[in-house]
C-alpha cells in the first residue's frame, strides 16, 4: 500500500508557504520588511487550521509496508495546533522587530516556518531515524535563527556556541540511537518495544549506556541541567522574537519527541530510566531556580527560569504514566501561552527602549501601565499563583509525579516553585516600586497591543477555566497509552 | 580467529571516546568541530556493525543501520557547513576562533 501522503497536509502547507514567502521576498524588493512576517502569520494559521482537521484520526504513515515512520493521532494533532499556535505569535512580535533591526526578512520568516515544520514532524515521529531527522531540522532552523543579526557580534557569537553544543549533543544522542538499534535491531518505536518487553538480561548494560546516552543529547535539546551551558547564551545573543521561540517551540516539540519515545518505545524498560531522568530533574529545577536568583539581564532571567520549567516537565518523563502525559501536553500549553505574553512584552519594551537589562523596566507601571500590569500577570503565571494558568498546569504536573511514586520529586518541585517566585517577584518590585530612570509614557503599538491583550487573557482563561484544554491534553495523552 | 562484533564495538567506541576528548578540551572551534566529526563516524561505524550481525525474524537482511549511515553522513556534512559559516562570520569580525576568547556574552 502507498503510504496515505494525505496525513501530512499541514506539513506541506508549512513548507510550500515558506518557499512562497521567501519567493515574494525576492520578487518585490520594495515590500515593506515587515510584510513577510505577517504573510508567513498567515501560512501557520492555516497549517494550525488544516491540523484541526485531524481530530479523530488515528492512522500511521506507512513509508514501506509495515514500517510506520510517522503517526497521525490526537497527541499529533494537540502539539500541530500549539506548535503553529506558538508560531503565529512568533511571527507578529517578529513584524516591527525584523523591520527595525534585521535584514532579509523574507529567508528570517520563512525559516521560522520550516523550524515549525520540524517540530511538528517530532512530534508525530514514530522511527528514529525519522524523528532524528526532524530534530535536526528543527536545530539547524535554530542555528541560523539565532545568528541571523549578521552583523551583530552577539549573535555571531550565539549562534556559533549553540551550533558546536548542537552538533556535539547529536552525536552522543545518535550513539545512544546506535546502541539501541543494536540491542533491539530494529528503529520503529514498536518493534523496539516488543524487542524490551522479552528481551534477556545479558542486555541490561548496552541498554543502560544507551539510555544513558539518549538522555544526555536530548537534554541538551531541551536544556536540562548539567547540559544547559549554551542556553543562557543563546537566549542573550539571538534576536529577541527567537529567543522567544527558543524557549516555546524548541522546548514543547523536544518534550513531545522525548515523552513519546520513552513512553511508546522504552516504556518496557522504565525501570532502568527513571531514576536517570528523575535526578536530571531535581537537578535542573534546583539549579536554574537558583542561578536565576543572581541574573541582572532579563533574558538570561528568563534562560534560567526556563531551564527551572524545564525540570519541572521531566518529571512527566520521569513518571510516563498518562496522567503525566497529559499534565504534560497541558503545562506545555500553558507555559507557551505566557512565556509569549512576557517576550511579547519585552519585544515591545526593546523595540523602543533597545534595551534588556530588569534595572531598565523601572518605574514601567508609570510609563506604560498596560505593559507592566500584563508583565506582572505573565510572571505570577510563570510562578504558580493561584488563578493563573500556571498555578493549575504545575500542580497537575506536580500531582502526577507523587502519583507515580517520586514523592521526593515533587517535594523539590515545590520548593524550587517557591524560590522562582522571589526573582519573578524582584521585576515586578523594578517596575512598580522604583522610580523610572527615563521619565515619559510611552505607548505600545495597536497590533502588539491586541497581541499581548489576548495572551493574558489566555493566561486567565487557563487558570480559571482549564476544563476544556484539559479535556483535550487528556485524550491527546491517551493515545499513547492505548495499547 | 574472525572479526567479531565486539571488535568493531570497540573501535567505534574507542573512536568516540577520542571525539569526545577533543570536543570537550579543545579550544579552536574547528577542532572541536573535528572532534565532533570524529564522534558521528564513530556512531556510522557501530551502525554499519550492528547491521552486519542483526538479523531480522523472517531471515531477510538488515537494512536500518546503513539507510541510517546514509543519513547521518548527508547530516554532518550540513553541519559542518553551517558551522564553518558561523566561524567564519566570527573570524571576520573578531579574527579568532578560540571559543575562551568569543566572550561578550558573559554576566
Amino acid at each position: 500500500m502507498n503510504p496515505d501522503y494525505s496525513l501530512l497536509i499541514p506539513e506541506y502547507i508549512l513548507a510550500v508557504w515558506a518557499a512562497l514567502v521567501v519567493a515574494v521576498d525576492v520578487m518585490m524588493p520594495k515590500l515593506r520588511r515587515d510584510v513577510p512576517a505577517y504573510l508567513a502569520a498567515l501560512g501557520a494559521l492555516a497549517a494550525g487550521i488544516a491540523s484541526v482537521l485531524y481530530i479523530d484520526v488515528n492512522k500511521g504513515f506507512e513509508a514501506i509496508p509495515g514500517v510506520t515512520i510517522m503517526h497521525v493521532d490526537d497527541y499529533t494533532t494537540y502539539m500541530r495546533v500549539l506548535l503553529c499556535g506558538i508560531a503565529v505569535f512568533i511571527l507578529l512580535m517578529s513584524a516591527q522587530f525584523v523591520r527595525m533591526r534585521l535584514s532579509h526578512a523574507g529567508e528570517y520568516s520563512a525559516i521560522v516556518l520550516v523550524a515549525t515544520l520540524g517540530g511538528m514532524l517530532m512530534v508525530e515521529g514514530t522511527e528514529l531515524i525519522t524523528s532524528w531527522i526532524a530534530l535536526e531540522l528543527l536545530s539547524f532552523c535554530f542555528y541560523t535563527l539565532v545568528s541571523f543579526a549578521r552583523r551583530e557580534l552577539r549573535s555571531n557569537e550565539a549562534g556559533l556556541k549553540y551550533m558546536l553544543l548542537g552538533a556535539f549533543s547529536t552525536a552522543l544522542f545518535l550513539y545512544g540511537l546506535s546502541l539501541i538499534y543494536g540491542v533491539t535491531g530494529t528503529t520503529t518505536y514498536d518493534g523496539i518495544a516488543a524487542a524490551l518487553s522479552n528481551r534477556g538480561e545479558d542486555l541490561t548494560l548496552a541498554l543502560v549506556v544507551g539510555f544513558v546516552f539518549i538522555i544526555a543529547g536530548l537534554g541538551f535539546k531541551v536544556a536540562a541541567v548539567p547540559f544547559h551551558m549554551y542556553t543562557p547564551d543563546a537566549y542573550q545573543g539571538a534576536p529577541l522574537p527567537i529567543t522567544a521561540m527558543l524557549s516555546t517551540t524548541s522546548k514543547a516539540a523536544a518534550f513531545a519527541l522525548f515523552f513519546r519515545l520513552f513512553t511508546t518505545a522504552f516504556l518496557p524498560a522504565h525501570e532502568e530510566w527513571k531514576w536517570m531522568i528523575a535526578l536530571i530533574a531535581a537537578v535542573t529545577m534546583m539549579w536554574g531556580n537558583l542561578v536565576a536568583l543572581q541574573q541582572t539581564n532579563l533574558r538570561r532571567l528568563f534562560a534560567y527560569s526556563s531551564i527551572g520549567q524545564v525540570g519541572f516537565m521531566l518529571i512527566a518523563v520521569a513518571a510516563a504514566t498518562q496522567d503525566a502525559g497529559s499534565s504534560l501536553l497541558f503545562h506545555m500549553a500553558g507555559y507557551a501561552v505566557t512565556n509569549l505574553a512576557a517576550f511579547t512584552i519585552i519585544v515591545v519594551f526593546f523595540n523602543r527602549e533597545g534595551s534588556d537589562e530588569i534595572a531598565d523596566l523601572a518605574g514601567l507601571a508609570e510609563r506604560q501601565p498596560f505593559l507592566a500590569l500584563a508583565m506582572v500577570t505573565a510572571l505570577f503565571s510563570l510562578a504558580g499563583m493561584p488563578l493563573f494558568a500556571g498555578f493549575f498546569t504545575k500542580f497537575m504536573l506536580f500531582v502526577s509525579g507523587w502519583d507515580a511514586g517520586l514523592e521526593w520529586l515533587s517535594g523539590v518541585a515545590v520548593v524550587a516553585s517557591l524560590i522562582s517566585l522571589y526573582y519573578y517577584l524582584m521585576v515586578i518590585r523594578q517596575m512598580y516600586v522604583i522610580a523610572p530612570r527615563v521619565p515619559g509614557r510611552f505607548r505600545t503599538p495597536a497590533l502588539l497591543w491586541g497581541v499581548i491583550a489576548v495572551l493574558v487573557v489566555g493566561v486567565f482563561f487557563l487558570g480559571i477555566w482549564p476544563a476544556p484544554l484539559l479535556d483535550a491534553a487528556d485524550t491527546a495523552a491517551a493515545f499513547l497509552f492505548r495499547a | 580467529m574472525s572479526v567479531s562484533l565486539e571488535h568493531y564495538l570497540v573501535v567505534s567506541a574507542v573512536l568516540f571516546g577520542i571525539g569526545l576528548w577533543i570536543a570537550l578540551a579543545k579550544r579552536n572551534a574547528i577542532i572541536i568541530l573535528m572532534g565532533i566529526e570524529l564522534m558521528l563516524n564513530a556512531v556510522n561505524l557501530t551502525l554499519v556493525a550492528f547491521n552486519r550481525f542483526v538479523t531480522l525474524a523472517d531471515g531477510r537482511p538488515a537494512l536500518a543501520g546503513h539507510v541510517f549511515v546514509i543519513f547521518v553522513i548527508t547530516v554532518a556534512a550540513a553541519e559542518a557547513a553551517v558551522a564553518l559559516a558561523l566561524a567564519v562570520s566570527v573570524y571576520r569580525t573578531r579574527s579568532t576562533v578560540d571559543i575562551e576568547q568569543i566572550d561578550l556574552l558573559k554576566r
